[in-house]
């Protein structure tokens, strides 16, 4: 041994990734925006705990304004807004929950696919093409059309809304990764086509993906509101932010606050998940 | 040489004093430059030479007052015809810059705009100083004229990427020298180019310092191009002057240890080929963790107590010379112990069969075009034949774009085969199916030109090298002491296994890509220029590791390289190439001691080496550049830049029609030319 190694080691060895992640909450955007998805979560989570009588309970007056008992007031069937806002958000987040990690992994691997075959890749790409040149909405109404109006079709309507998305950000990082030299090192040594995927390329993809999460969440919640608003959602009696959205329309001019309500709820969250989406950025573009 | 090396003149045109500059950052203050002094005598040649991190660079952007921040010179003069330029408004300092001092950067590329035309870029360069618009159009004819670039009229309307490298980099030159400065100073100009493209701007440096009695300070890291250009000599070394004095003393008779030993550690063209390198060891410091008193101290075979302490003075040492070295001040000897040498021995090809052999290879890198459209091919690889035999080196010469990485990647199996055939171990492995590609992952290993790009920068060192043995079926216990013995064959220790690429530095890191080549136990290794990414005190170290590895271990080299040195230093056999195809194959005796032909006779004639006191007048220099390989000329693909061909000898008809064939000449290696050995080497 004849060089001298600079001696400098990385104080966090344990874990450099989750460490870097984490950075992101040191700023007051990430702090704000963990601090909103907290709240909501909890909020959310504790539904049936702080609101024992459910999202049905009825009082004896329909189409109150706000009031320190209804801070935002009551629905034409006398029910409280504010608890059937809380127990939408309730179906909005156990959606998101549910469909943005499904269209995460699933939309990641289709993208990485030309690592396995170059054929695969470009194929996979051109159907998701496909997806693209479909209005958003248009997309959801043909799967509710196939699969039927309920909480499936908004599943299978926002995986497939955000496969573009999430394979376009891991097609970009194979394609640029592909012709480094370590992944070609790789290749020269006989690492096999799906471990190269895994190891030398995934890595790489998972910043921006992570990213495009946060980012998608916010449009999951706006797909389900849209479809609900048509009517192709969750049906009533069932609450979700969009239904509320969708109903309390009928009664903008008497109860502004029956759209004011679900909507302030469903800003929050946006803004929640475009901070921590925006500080998740910031970190991960700094390095 | 040429001959303006006499006595300076009385004043010095840029006078450096003391100067030092740091970089703070946050808490620390980094001393990137310390107490640097030199004087620069009107129409003569500075070289600057040193490592990287040696301080070169920011001593230059210091001169410029172009340091990026944080960098701040602490102390110091620089004074321009008497001006100091440190103490002048930065206002008074745009003037000068451009007017005064001009500036030439290594990479042409990044140094133009690729938006504007070339004519534009040097005309803007007279604007900014007040000339007309039509008074700049017609000196920027000129200047294009000046530096050489032919049909002025057509490209001075052209843009940067209808230009090749060298026509580049002398738009840059036209640029620096479009307001009559007075001082040039060109960092590393030549390095990004090939051997006979650095060649031609060398002699265009050169030329112009006779024409216009332009003062130059060359920065570079090669003593060829120092020994070829430079008048005077500033060896700096962990942001400090070690040495300085005219060239042709200095390498007579460096007076310090660093300097003595850096020209020891390059292979010579003219070496035997059984002398061993003497190897510096260690690497160059980084000015954050700069050694305590010479900061060479750890590196120096001469070290004494002294030296651990206290930092040297640059002393006196005669004629015009300074050293900064306890030793030499107390007259000792500077000259490098050969500490852990490497023998040569020279084997014969041991009539075993050859563990590699390719058969007239052809591979298309024509992109496959698409559904609708057919792209015609182009043959990067046009006609390969070669054999590597086991514990034999086989070195491939030729500059950028001749296709020897495509040769190395079709040997791997990563571009295909249009035509020929491959052969592995005595088997067919052209098809590079699945047992096929499984053969030539367990016989054939590759070393990259970049350790750093080259390791994954999110794995270890260990879970870099165990992948490679994963893939020979080791795992386990016996994996991991696989990995320790690896690093320690290839000089590291255990400590590495945890570490990352980024702590290593540049020849720690490439010594972990020869381990992990070595892991499948390969009978072959494809070197890709494995050295040309580090710093000269390092490359003796791994070609001589490289070495140690093939002579023990009876292991098969193809060592591309374009350093002509270094490939007559590792190899046993050489084999040139050109536009595809090889032009000349024999013993590296036959080949470098008489070569045959013309491409070869210009190559090691550009080649510049480290002897000050050779004559430049008879160089073969070649003029233009290497054709498109989409386009190949007919015929010999050499004859549009033939010094005996067709371009300059009108009865040479027979170079238009016939490409020649590779066959035996009368010097025992075999040549493709139809004039064969009519060029020859003109040494001085």
């Amino acid at each position: 041994m004849t060089d001298t190694a600079p001696p400098n080691r990385q104080k966090a060895r344990l874990n450099p990734v989750l460490s870097r992640y984490l950075q992101a909450f040191v700023m007051p955007k990430g702090q704000i925006g963990l601090g909103l998805v907290i709240l909501l979560t909890a909020l959310a989570l504790l539904a049936p705990v702080l609101f024992p009588g459910g999202y049905d309970m009825q009082t004896r007056d329909s189409l109150l304004p706000a009031s320190w008992a209804h801070p935002f007031g009551t629905d034409e069937l006398g029910r409280d807004i504010f608890v059937r806002s809380i127990y939408g958000l309730r179906t909005d987040l156990a959606l998101a929950a549910t469909a943005v990690p499904l269209s995460m992994i699933i939309g990641t691997f289709l993208g990485l696919s030309g690592a396995l075959s170059p054929r695969l890749g470009s194929l996979v790409q051109r159907a998701l093409d496909i997806i693209v040149g479909f209005p958003g909405l248009i997309l959801a109404i043909c799967v509710v059309l196939v699969v039927g109006a309920g909480w499936t079709a908004l599943l299978v309507a926002i995986v497939i809304g955000g496969l573009p998305g999430f394979g376009r950000l891991a097609r970009a990082t194979f394609l640029s990764q592909q012709h480094r030299e370590y992944v070609v090192a790789a290749r020269t040594l006989g690492v096999s086509n799906w471990k190269i995927m895994v190891r030398h390329i995934l890595p790489n993809a998972i910043d921006p993906i992570i990213v495009q999460g946060a980012v998608f969440v916010v449009a999951a919640v706006f797909t389900e509101a849209a479809l609900s608003i048509v009517g192709l959602g969750l049906q009533p009696p069932e609450p979700s932010l969009g239904i509320l959205l969708n109903v309390g329309m009928r009664y903008i001019t008497m109860a502004p606050f029956y759209i004011l309500g679900p909507t302030l709820i469903l800003v929050l969250l946006a803004l929640a998940f475009s901070l921590l989406a925006d500080a998740l950025n910031s970190t991960v573009n700094r390095k | 040489m040429i001959e303006t090396r006499q006595a300076p003149a009385t004043q010095p045109l840029l006078r450096v004093e003391h100067l030092s500059t740091t970089f703070d950052m946050g808490n620390v203050s980094v001393r990137a430059v310390t107490d640097v002094s030199f004087d620069l005598y009107p129409g003569r040649v500075l070289g600057i030479v040193g490592e990287s991190g040696s301080g070169k660079s920011v001593t230059a952007r210091s001169v410029m007052r172009m340091l990026r921040s944080p960098g701040q010179v602490r102390e110091g003069q620089v004074l321009l015809d008497g001006e100091d330029l440190l103490a002048i408004p930065e206002r008074e300092m745009q003037a000068i810059r451009g007017k005064k001092i001009a500036m030439v950067f290594q990479d042409p590329q990044a140094a133009l705009n690729p938006v504007m035309r070339v004519g534009d870029q040097i005309a803007e360069a007279l604007l900014v100083h007040g000339t007309s618009a039509k008074e700049a159009r017609k000196r920027a004819k000129a200047l294009l004229a000046q530096v050489g670039i032919p049909d002025v009229e057509r490209t001075i309307d052209q843009f940067p990427h209808e230009f090749s490298g060298g026509m580049r980099q002398r738009v840059v030159i036209a640029i620096a020298l479009a307001n009559n400065p007075t001082l040039l100073i060109a960092d590393e100009p030549t390095t990004a180019l090939d051997v006979t493209i650095q060649a031609q701007i060398l002699r265009l440096l050169a030329q112009l310092r006779l024409e216009l009695g332009i003062s130059i300070i060359m920065i570079t890291h090669d003593m060829g191009v120092v020994a070829e250009l430079c008048d005077d000599l500033v060896v700096m070394y962990g942001g400090r002057v070690v040495e300085k004095g005219p060239v042709r003393d200095v390498f007579a008779s460096p007076r310090h240890p660093y300097t003595a030993a850096l020209l020891k550690a390059v292979p010579r063209l003219d070496a035997k080929g059984d002398e061993a390198l003497i190897a510096i060891p260690g690497s160059p410091p980084v000015p954050l963790r700069l050694p305590s008193g010479c900061a060479f101290h750890p590196r120096c075979s001469h070290a004494i107590d002294k030296c651990f302490n206290d930092t040297p003075p640059l002393s006196s040492m005669g004629d015009r010379r300074e050293s900064a070295c306890w030793v030499a001040a107390a007259g000792g000897n500077v000259e490098p112990r050969p500490t852990d040498e490497f023998g040569r021995h020279r084997r014969q090809a041991s009539g075993a069969a050859p563990t590699l052999r390719l058969d007239n290879v052809r591979t298309n890198v024509a992109s496959s075009g698409g559904l609708f459209s057919k792209t015609p091919p182009v043959y990067a690889v046009d006609g390969i034949s070669l054999e590597v035999f086991p514990g034999e080196t086989l070195g491939l010469v030729g500059e950028s774009g001749c296709g020897k990485s495509t040769l190395s990647r079709t040997i791997m199996g990563i571009n295909d085969v249009s035509e020929g055939r491959i052969e592995v171990s005595g088997t067919d492995v052209t098809s590079m199916d699945l047992a096929a590609r499984n053969l030539v992952a367990k016989t054939i290993q590759y070393v990259f030109q970049d350790p750093f790009a080259s390791l994954n920068p999110r794995r270890t060192i260990g879970q870099s090298i165990l992948e490679a043995l994963e893939v020979v079926g080791v795992t386990g216990a016996e994996a991991d002491n696989r990995v320790v013995a690896l690093l320690i064959r290839v000089g590291l220790s255990e400590d590495y296994v945890s570490r990352y690429p980024y702590e290593l530095s540049g020849g720690q890191r490439q010594r972990v890509g020869i381990a992990r080549a070595l892991a499948a136990n390969p009978k072959i290794l494809i070197c890709d220029e494995p050295v040309s990414a580090l710093d000269v005190s390092i490359q003796a170290q791994i070609i001589s590791l490289l070495e140690e590895l093939r002579d023990e271990l009876g292991l098969g080299y193809l060592f591309i390289a374009h350093d002509l040195s270094v490939v007559r230093h590792i190899s046993d056999r050489v084999a040139v190439m050109y536009l595809g195809r090889i032009v000349e194959v024999g013993t590296a005796e036959e080949v470098y001691g008489n070569p045959q032909h013309p491409y070869t006779v210009a190559l090691l004639s550009s080649t510049p080496e480290p002897k000050p006191d050779q004559s430049t007048e008879h160089r073969v220099i070649l003029t233009g550049d290497m054709p498109s390989p989409a386009r190949p000329p007919s015929g010999c693909r050499f004859r549009t830049r033939c010094p005996i061909g067709p371009a300059f000898r009108s009865d040479r008809e027979i170079c238009n029609r016939q490409s020649p064939e590779l066959a035996a000449t009368a010097s025992g290696q075999k040549a493709a030319c139809h004039f064969a050995g009519e060029a020859s080497l003109a040494r001085g």
